[in-house]
């Protein structure tokens, strides 16, 4: 999940690959053209754009979706750990969600046709940007951009150009209605102080006399022009017709003569405003929105104080209407997600609770503190929600199928959907008679698309799709007999298994209920082939950061062995290069390190100095804290690049907790594990997720060669560690070489 | 508006006339666009045209500017200290996508013709790609969405930034990734006779060098005799040989620095034909020395070559952008630059290195990079001091009304076939404003530090900064001149107030505070910081502390103070505000800032009140708009 990017990463280079080395291959099986392109959406056709997919959404199945971001973590240490609690994991996807922008949104309607017995599927690729389209708050003043998501985008020739000129905006509903609530103050306001007292311009005080020349000026242009309308009974204003844009010009508004005022600075109009409500009580001073927009300034002439009264409500009313009318604009792209939420579909994502949590916090309002509250407000907007990669990885049926490859989307649709993303290769392939799935865009139609070189949002939900619908025909789901009209997808019965399930973090398979709330350990097939790392009991767990550089985690352990005994430490995980967690065997070690560590801390008697641990100490600014610590400090909004900055930047407010937390018993931890079957251990170092491309794993196996033992060490587990690397980087050439 | 306009051409035709001409088109102007492809040769180029140049300009582009409206240096508002904390943090949150660098020659005018300028501007592009895959130069970056809107909206093109922008580490990144790469680094090594050598010197040496002998014969005799392949290797393992490129290589592992320079003087002592080449260990000093045979010395030049290219090639990757500003350093010429504060701030932390703590160890630390920074904004007080033109169009048409002063523009670029996506014509402005000012202001090219030196804003060098512009990207109408209305105010009389009800304005907070206090009595002035918090100015000493005091004790004595401190007002001094900047507590809203500093450390507040340095700023109740903000 978290390193989405690099998934993507890997999985485009091969479809990349695939796709170019095609590129010339003529399609033979259809007769229509396949390589149109995927329905790009900006603020230029999103209108349109939003009537179609309105249509297509209430007929659809179901409705796969896929975001791409600006950046998936905003500092190393952020990145998905294995010893990461489900609060620490949602504190992290929160961290996530609030400093990233969504660049791209892919939406892909699917339909049952069943007198084609095809599917077909209607892909949209939204682009949005977080453009400030009202004068009061907006979707984000800021966001974060990750250097290497940014550069992978671009590697894929993400359009940035399309997507800051063009982007569409959005409000959150939480954003809207805060708009509309402050227009509707505004509103009032000015009703109430429509009864005559106009507000006193705020400096009174300093009148210059070129003000006083003008408005006298002014003053007298206005009489004359309302005894002229009085003389004449309402004809023309003749004096300046002369000028190509006279600076008065008589017009009619709303059935009244008026002078439209043209090219006076803001300051002469505020004193022709003083000047109109002071002196004329037949005339008001009024700004409206003329046509195309522009705004214009009139005087107009009204019968009467009621006349002038009812004129004002008006205008009044209009602007409010108009405000009204620009803020439901400025919502934009949130359209689409309330059509998705209130047509109830079903939501298809891949691996995509950090999907979800964008969605929510980009379209609805801010995140909640607790993944509890989150899930059950996830729920409340959207109904019946699947992931394809927890589907893959927990059906039997569908395991076997795979037999144990990776799960990421590209490579599950290569293997699951070879029609469709084989379609033009053909003959080369022993054709497994898969669902069949036809695409539109616009008006035209294929039934072997391949929107070319370009892997982007909307291109990844069609994927997305695909793999969900071939998935439930594995499942047994025959669409042919299923009338889905009466009952719809989300209720069959063989995918009540899996609706509504997510993974709040694929490392770990830490899997949550977004009904329910249960968050569980799943036992998907590919975590259960061994039993490598002991489990995890967060209350034995210690903290410590700031030590010395050199030290490596075999010196850490070392040290604190020295101490507390060879069988003490159950295995050290370092967090970065600055930071390392000691899960002890024994609880009672944490508060005991603690204590030790502070009374040794800032002593520099011989006992202390010739102590085991004080060459953990050395350099003065090791701290240690129990996992809560961690846990807040995860909570914090500043992402420093190094752990032990960001402790440090933190850590100003918790320095007294640190000691609090020593003298009790850590309170309220508890461990989530369910302790007593075999899926409860958590695999540390799972290099075999498909969140590691293989630029990383060659990255991370150079760095352990390097240093052998720089993150996860607990005794021989090191050269196993080595080894899950090296296989895994053999595995997945292989998968890009079958590929 | 057209009266005063045309009342104005009538009065002075020249001058019109002139001015007219002078309205620069300035994207006519061509201004050499240089991205990866071209870096190289550009940068050659501009080592040129710096070299013999007078003055370099320089601006730059951003994704962003602050992040919160107060966050924004206040003119009304921020010291120098402060100022410098806004901007440090700016400069490590947002990113440089384009720096513009613009070396240019003066031509005094003469009788006969105008000042003249000749410029040379390039445009880098710059993206932080991380070319050595070590997580620099930088992990993340900041946008601010409304920058970025209007960068669009002048047709900036991201997609060349992204895709082909030139990356760049730091001279701080460049010694830790020197550190992490151990790449040989080819060592022609001066030489150091240094002190005589030691017994155990000799016998290091001795036995070195009858080592590096056997192996070059062996390696010589080799190419005679055709081998089996089983003995060459066997001959490869026993002699430890191994292979540079195609030529043969034998590595002597060494202990020390003193190790290492014995084996250099040994082998160009000894061997005409040997190239040494130093592996680094980790950044530890050096592991072992390894030699290079080459066949003849035509061989050996080459491969010098090589080695040298090289080198180059991998400081060019290594320093990639960072070249043109250790290019500008180096050649010790001035440097022009519109709101130097902000720009220098920039490019110290992301190509010097991370910004220091205090405005002072940043001056510094800038002084040994750049010894002379010209501040335009700074020689625009010179010639009108209590006038203020707030961004760079302004200040340009300001000087136009004001001074006749004719200045030629001449760009000897050939015109570039990407004409219409010119970019960075700011700095050509920069450096035009320059020679109008330096031509006002009587600087020539021919004595440009001294005479820099004699301007009384130049004495010392932190007044270089004018810390109290900020340059605005929302759209300013050109003529935004402001007659001054400042008024010097001791940051002791200032008081900050947040907890108010939201939405108030200046003048209704005025309203809600007078009448409540005694202090109110006397004259003071609000202005709003952001719409959180607002900041109050006595102008009579000694109120302010008054106010606090009757502020920090829940309003004793005056029931009106306790009724709004119980609908949660605050108050404090500006040395809090102080402390929200140093600490960097760069919450959204001032107020929530404000309420974090005294949650944090309200023991640390009271000890800062005891030893308050006082300093002053400029109030200006016109400058700011808070309709803007």
């Amino acid at each position: 999940m978290n390193k989405q990017w690099l998934v993507r990463a890997f999985s485009k280079t091969l479809t990349l690959n695939l796709t170019s080395s095609t590129s010339y291959v003529r399609p033979f099986c259809s007769a229509t053209n396949s390589t149109f392109a995927i329905k790009n959406v900006t603020k230029k056709n999103f209108d349109s754009a939003l009537e179609d997919l309105k249509k297509h959404v209430r007929d659809a199945d179901f409705v796969s979706v896929d975001l791409e971001m600006t950046g998936v973590t905003s500092a190393p240490w952020r990145e998905s750990l294995d010893f990461d609690r489900f609060d620490v994991r949602y504190l992290k996807v929160k961290d996530s969600v609030e400093k990233f922008a969504v660049v791209q949104f892919g939406v892909c309607p699917f339909k049952w046709d069943s007198s084609k017995e095809s599917f077909i599927a209607h892909p949209y690729n939204f682009y949005i940007f977080p453009r400030k389209e009202l004068p009061f708050d907006g979707p984000a003043h800021e966001f974060l951009c990750q250097t290497t998501s940014i550069g992978f985008l671009a590697k894929y020739q993400f359009d940035f150009n399309a997507c800051i000129h063009e982007g569409i905006s959005y409000l959150s509903r939480e954003q809207e209605a805060e708009a509309l609530g402050r227009l509707n103050l505004a509103y009032e306001d000015e009703l109430s102080n429509s009864a005559g007292h106009l507000k006193e311009s705020r400096d009174s005080s300093s009148v210059r006399s070129a003000d006083i020349l003008f408005t006298w000026r002014m003053k007298n242009r206005f009489s004359e022009w309302r005894d002229s309308l009085l003389r004449n009974g309402g004809c023309q204003f003749e004096e300046n017709s002369k000028d190509l844009t006279p600076q008065f010009q008589t017009v009619f508004y709303k059935m009244r003569p008026a002078l439209k005022l043209n090219g006076f600075t803001s300051h002469q109009l505020r004193l022709i405003r003083l000047v109109t409500t002071k002196h004329f009580k037949e005339l008001a001073f009024v700004r409206t929105n003329g046509e195309n927009s522009s705004e214009q300034k009139l005087v107009v002439y009204t019968d009467s104080e009621d006349d002038r009264d009812m004129l004002m409500k008006e205008v009044r009313d209009d602007l409010h209407k108009e405000a009204e009318l620009k803020v439901k604009a400025a919502a934009g792209f949130r359209h689409v997600i309330d059509l998705l939420s209130s047509e109830q579909k079903l939501v298809v994502g891949h691996n995509s609770f950090l999907d979800i949590a964008h969605i929510y916090s980009k379209f609805f309002g801010p995140l909640p503190s607790t993944v509890d509250e989150f899930v059950s407000c996830v729920h409340k907007n959207f109904r019946h929600i699947i992931d394809t990669k927890l589907l893959l990885n927990t059906d039997n049926v569908i395991q076997q199928l795979m037999r144990k490859k990776s799960t990421s989307l590209s490579s599950a649709f290569a293997l699951l959907c070879p029609q469709i993303a084989f379609a033009s290769e053909s003959s080369a392939l022993v054709r497994r008679p898969g669902v069949k799935v036809e695409v539109q865009v616009d008006d035209m139609r294929s039934s072997n698309w391949n929107s070319g070189a370009k892997h982007e949002a909307g291109y990844d939900a069609f994927m997305t799709g695909c793999v969900f619908a071939q998935a439930c025909s594995h499942l047994g789901i025959d669409f042919k007999l299923h009338s889905l009209s009466s009952t719809g997808l989300a209720y069959h019965e063989k995918l009540q298994k899996y609706i509504n399930l997510l993974y709040i973090s694929w490392n770990n398979d830490a899997i949550i209920d977004l009904h329910t709330r249960n968050k569980t350990f799943g036992s998907s097939a590919h975590h259960n082939h061994k039993r490598r790392y002991p489990q995890i009991l967060f209350p034995n767990i210690v903290l410590v950061w700031g030590f010395p550089s050199k030290f490596k985690p075999r010196d850490l352990k070392d040290c604190v062995t020295k101490v507390f005994g060879p069988d003490s430490v159950t295995s050290i995980y370092y967090l970065d290069e600055t930071a390392s967690f000691i899960q002890f065997s024994k609880k009672e070690f944490v508060s005991d390190f603690l204590e030790l560590k502070e009374t040794l801390d800032g002593k520099s008697d011989p006992i202390s100095v010739l102590h085991p641990l004080s060459k953990l100490l050395e350099g003065g600014k090791t701290r240690a804290a129990t996992y809560e610590v961690y846990k807040e400090i995860c909570s914090s909004s500043i992402s420093k690049k190094l752990f032990a900055d960001q402790a440090e930047a933190v850590g100003i407010k918790c320095k007294n907790k640190v000691v609090e937390l020593r003298e009790g018993e850590p309170q309220g931890i508890e461990n989530i594990e369910a302790p007593s079957s075999s899926s409860t251990e958590v695999e540390a170092g799972n290099l075999n997720s498909d969140s590691v491309n293989k630029n990383e794993i060659d990255k991370r196996s150079c760095d352990l060669k390097k240093d052998l033992s720089h993150r996860h060490l607990s005794g021989v587990e090191l050269m196993d560690a080595l080894y899950v690397t090296e296989s895994q980087h053999e595995k997945r050439s292989k998968t890009s070489a079958n590929a | 508006m057209v009266a005063k306009l045309l009342q104005r051409r009538l009065l002075c035709t020249k001058a019109a006339n002139h001015q007219h001409q002078q309205q620069q088109p300035w994207s006519r102007w061509s201004v050499k666009q240089v991205s990866k492809s071209n870096f190289s040769e550009s940068l050659e180029e501009l080592k040129n045209h710096i070299h013999n140049s007078d003055f370099i300009a320089v601006s730059s582009q951003k994704t962003g500017a602050f992040s919160s409206p107060w966050r924004r240096v206040l003119p009304f508002l921020d010291t120098p200290e402060t100022a410098y904390l806004k901007s440090k943090d700016a400069a490590e949150r947002f990113q440089v996508l384009q720096f513009v660098v613009c070396p240019f020659t003066l031509k005094p005018s003469t009788p006969t013709s105008n000042t003249k300028i000749i410029a040379h501007p390039y445009n880098f592009h710059l993206f932080p790609r991380d070319e050595l895959n070590m997580g620099m130069p930088s992990y993340s970056f900041s946008c601010q969405t409304s920058y970025l809107t209007s960068m669009a909206r002048e047709g900036f093109d991201f997609n060349v930034c992204i895709y082909d922008g030139i990356s760049y580490l730091s001279r701080v990144q460049e010694s830790i990734a020197k550190d992490r790469l151990e790449n040989p680094s080819s060592a022609i090594y001066s030489v150091k006779s240094s002190s005589t050598p030691s017994v155990a010197d000799a016998v290091f040496t001795e036995r070195i060098k009858s080592r590096v002998q056997y192996w070059r014969d062996a390696c010589k005799n080799k190419n005679k005799g055709s081998e089996e392949a089983l003995i060459r290797s066997l001959r490869r393992l026993i002699l430890g040989g191994e292979v540079y490129g195609s030529r043969p290589c034998m590595s002597i592992d060494v202990c020390n620095e003193r190790q290492v320079q014995l084996v250099l003087k040994m082998l160009s002592e000894f061997f005409d034909d040997l190239i040494p080449l130093i592996i680094p260990d980790n950044g530890k000093g050096p592991k072992a020395v390894r030699v290079v045979l080459t066949s003849s010395a035509e061989d050996k030049n080459l491969l010098e070559r090589e080695l040298q290219d090289l080198e180059g090639e991998q400081n060019r990757k290594v320093r990639g952008f960072r070249e043109v500003i250790d290019a500008i350093s180096a050649s010790q010429k001035p440097v022009i630059a519109y709101d130097c504060l902000n720009e220098f701030t920039f490019i110290h932390s992301k190509f010097l290195g991370p910004l220091p703590q205090s405005l002072n160890e940043f001056m510094c630390s800038l002084r040994l990079v750049f010894p002379h920074v010209l501040d335009v904004n700074n020689l625009l007080k010179e010639i009108g001091p209590l006038r203020k033109a707030n961004n760079l169009p302004a200040a340009l048409s300001y000087l136009k009304r004001q001074f006749f002063v004719p200045v030629d523009m001449e760009i000897p670029h050939q015109v570039q076939e990407n004409e219409g996506k010119n970019y960075g014509h700011n700095v050509l402005r920069t450096a035009y404003l320059f020679a109008k000012l330096s031509s006002i202001l009587k600087i020539t090219h021919d004595t440009p530090h001294s005479v820099i030196d004699d301007l009384p804003s130049s004495k010392s060098y932190a007044n270089i900064f004018n810390t109290c512009f900020t340059n605005l990207q929302e759209p300013i109408d050109g003529e935004n001149i402001l007659l001054d209305n400042v008024r010097k105010v001791n940051t002791e009389d200032l008081v900050f107030f947040w907890g108010f009800r939201g939405g108030m304005s200046a003048g209704e907070l005025r309203n809600l505070l007078r009448g409540t206090h005694g202090v109110f009595s006397e004259e003071f002035e609000i202005q709003m910081v952001d719409k959180s918090c607002a900041v109050l100015a006595f102008w009579k000493p000694n109120l302010a502390e008054k106010l606090l005091e009757v502020m920090d004790s829940s309003g004793v004595g005056s029931d009106k103070v306790r009724e709004l401190i119980s609908e949660g007002l605050r108050a404090a001094s500006y040395e809090i505000y102080k402390k929200v900047c140093q600490l960097g507590l760069w919450e959204t809203d001032l107020a929530d800032s404000f309420d974090k500093a005294l949650a944090e450390c309200p023991d640390d507040i009271s000890a800062a009140d005891s030893r308050k340095e006082s300093s002053e700023i400029y109030w200006n109740s016109d400058l700011i708009k808070l309709d803007d903000l």
